[in-house]
């Protein structure tokens, strides 16, 4: 396997300088070479083969579902950092290289996740990561990029511990980043809406039984405590199952007048499906994963009026905005005009276009620097989600603050602004 | 009480699936010894199939629900003598003792995976051939569609147990299994008989898929926990009698809405398999079983 031509035409020019230097004398002497020129020979050949890698492409790791339930999110996620790609290498790339993606499905699988990871490391020498959808994979995987100090942005997933994992004094640096709204941001949201909007003080909460869903239920617990109120009903379930009467009949049965959801698409599916056989309707409020296409389309009129926390709308109420919806729809032609997640599309783009910005700022593609310029990156960023001014510091790795996300609401079998004021008003900063 | 019979219905509704697979098993079993492992493939694929037929994700809908049915049946018939031909007959044929397990597990992953790459991996919707509000029953509410299922389940079996009871070819499935050499002497051609089986075992199960799309999701993956459920069933019913694997799958079916109910829906599998365990123990053959003694 030749790596590259670069690499190879290095190795051998280096091989010829060193004979020519000081090794083989009397060998140049029998071949009549002055020792001189073999010399100069030697040191052009470098110097050539660097010029050759110095236009050698930046590889940056791509990894995420992309076959699975998680895939819609992995695939619009890839689509979203694709376009931004093409656009950044299309304008000239950065450093005068074009950026390639070597881009791997983990299936949402903690132990696929660590063998890519180890792989992007060890065998293709990325610079930097971008990705990851599933917070049990994040947190899998990126001990082995904090390891060898290359930097990752988590463009989805947002278990509150993902870019807490390695902190001082034990981590002098953090290399992990964040462009997604962490659970602690969305939890507080969930119970905004529900306490304080809709004055609602009999809760339950419906959680998968996987990381995601039970850490996201922790948070949503802590966030109702802040409140002062104790969940009537919280009940578990998990991934496939069919029936949820009995998780409903128990939240029914205790007076909840709404609610929580901390789980994926297809069973968010079954639980509204389930309320409309029992008869029983009340609003649903959950994390933003109540924005995916398979929750919508599997629950189709059950799903009218299901809230979550989104950092991005399909709406084109920013002329950045309008632009990328217009580029993501023209490059992929998602089924009916619909981007699959338009959130993780969105937070896929900005993240690749934070870390272009960071890769130009340090001049250079070593993992240090990247770190170090993302964590202070001097220049604006123009986002989907947001316009990012200084996103990052040494400590804190959130690119998403708490003003950033809006209110969705399940509409017709889109999802649209919860709130008008937010639709009129789109563009928070940190 | 009203929740109590809520529990129960829907249990029974759950426990008919479960049923219905567990039939699959129990109809090759009974003729060859061997059991399909791939029960749960063949229902998803039924139900992917029925689906291209009646939806709109192949370019369709080409026939309505009722009609997609036989076609559906038809299908399932075909590949359970597909996987009998690759997967059961070597292994029979050099009496092997376990190579069938392999032989259908493999199957099964194989079919799973033509699945995800035919119609994806995502769960997909399957439209309701009959209303889709609830009915309320006795104060209880119930769909449309799990009464269907109910009534479907049922029909099929007595159906099955009246052809094994009344026609010449079905009294050549039941001299096939209470003893295949004997059966063979009288000049039962029970390769013929065995081959059979499978198509009616995976046609259960395509039926099955079917009949429980509408209610639950349609996707590559939707037949995994099913078919490892309604193994449990046969167990508990016993793998020889058909009134068993009803009783099993409503036992199933209802410990497990009642105790995430009354307990806790973070152990609603437990008593299930608790039961299992128990059945394994103290009664291996099922709880309707008949004990057989294998003579060395």
């Amino acid at each position: 396997m030749l790596e590259s031509p670069a690499r190879l035409a290095v190795a051998v020019s280096q091989r010829i300088y060193y004979k020519a230097g000081h090794y083989n004398e009397e060998m140049i002497m029998r071949f009549a070479i002055p020792k001189r020129a073999a010399q100069l020979l030697g040191a052009a050949l470098v110097t050539l083969a660097l010029d050759v890698i110095a236009a050698d492409p930046i590889k940056i790791g791509v990894s995420g579902p992309f076959t699975g339930g998680s895939s819609p999110m992995g695939l619009s996620m890839r689509d979203g950092v694709r376009l931004a790609t093409d656009e950044i290498n299309k304008a000239g790339g950065v450093l005068g290289r074009q950026i390639q993606l070597i881009e791997r499905d983990d299936e949402a699988k903690n132990e696929r996740g660590v063998q890519i990871a180890q792989e992007l490391i060890n065998k293709e020498q990325v610079v930097a990561d971008v990705g990851f959808i599933n917070t049990g994979v994040s947190l899998a995987s990126q001990r082995f990029y904090e390891e060898a100090k290359i930097p990752v942005i988590n463009n989805v997933s947002t278990g509150s511990l993902v870019t807490k994992q390695f902190l001082p004094p034990e981590f002098p640096d953090n290399y992990i980043f964040r462009t997604s709204a962490n659970d602690t941001i969305q939890s507080g949201m969930i119970v905004d809406e529900a306490v304080t909007k809709r004055k609602f003080t009999k809760v339950a909460i419906l959680a998968d039984s996987t990381n995601y869903g039970q850490l996201g239920r922790e948070d949503l617990e802590r966030a109702l405590k802040a409140k002062g109120i104790t969940p009537v009903a919280v009940e578990k379930f998990n991934i496939k199952d069919t029936d949820m009467t009995s998780q409903l009949l128990k939240a029914k049965a205790a007076g909840a007048q709404i609610i929580l959801t901390y789980a994926i698409g297809p069973e968010l599916a079954q639980i509204a499906n389930g309320m409309a056989k029992l008869g029983w309707k009340v609003p649903m409020v959950g994390s933003w994963t109540l924005s995916m296409a398979n929750f919508i389309d599997n629950a189709g009129a059950n799903s009218e009026g299901a809230r979550m926390p989104q950092t991005f709308i399909q709406e084109p109420n920013t002329p950045k905005r309008k632009a990328f919806i217009e580029a993501y729809l023209k490059a992929y032609h998602p089924a009916n005009g619909r981007i699959t997640s338009p959130v993780s599309a969105a937070q896929g783009y900005d993240s690749m276009y934070l870390l272009a910005a960071a890769i130009k700022q340090a001049g250079s593609t070593d993992g240090p620097k990247v770190r170090a310029a993302l964590e202070n990156l001097t220049q604006k960023v123009e986002g989907v989600v947001t316009n990012y001014n200084k996103p990052y510091s040494h400590d804190n790795h959130e690119a998403i603050s708490a003003n950033i996300p809006v209110m969705g609401e399940v509409s017709g079998g889109h999802v649209v602004y919860a709130y008008e004021e937010d639709r009129k008003n789109p563009l928070h900063t940190k | 009480m009203d929740i109590l019979l809520q529990l129960l219905m829907s249990g029974v509704a759950l426990g008919m699936i479960y049923a219905v697979i567990a039939f699959g098993y129990q109809s090759t079993f009974a003729t060859s010894g061997t059991l399909n492992f791939g029960q749960g493939e063949a229902l998803m694929l039924g139900a992917m199939v029925g689906l291209s037929l009646s939806g709109d994700i192949m370019g369709g809908p080409y026939v309505n629900y009722w009609l997609m049915v036989p076609l559906v049946l038809l299908f399932g018939a075909l590949q359970g003598a597909l996987v009998e031909f690759v997967g059961v007959r070597p292994a029979i044929k050099t009496k092997s003792e376990f190579g069938w397990i392999m032989s259908t597990i493999a199957l099964g992953i194989i079919f799973r995976n033509v699945a995800e790459n035919v119609w994806g991996r995502d769960d997909l919707p399957f439209p309701s051939p009959l209303p889709t509000t609830p009915i309320h029953l006795f104060g209880a509410n119930v769909l449309p569609m799990e009464l269907m299922v109910v009534v479907g389940a049922i029909l099929m079996m007595a159906l099955v147990e009246f052809f094994n009871r009344r026609s010449i070819y079905g009294k050549a499935v039941v001299a096939t299994s209470s003893d295949r050499d004997a059966a063979g002497l009288m000049g039962i051609n029970t390769g013929l008989v065995i081959t059979f089986s499978y198509a009616l075992s995976s046609m259960s199960a395509a039926f099955a898929g079917v009949l429980i799309a509408p209610i639950t999701l349609t996707g590559a993956s939707m037949g995994a926990v099913l078919g490892l459920k309604a193994f449990a069933v046969a167990i508990i019913g016993g793998l020889t009698s058909g009134l068993g694997v009803i009783v099993g799958g409503l036992l199933l079916g209802v410990a497990e809405t009642t105790t995430g109910f009354y307990v806790s829906t973070g152990y609603k599998d437990v008593p299930g398999l608790v039961l299992l365990l128990l059945v394994l123990a103290i009664k291996p053959s099922g709880l309707f079983g008949k004990t057989t003694i294998k003579k060395v």
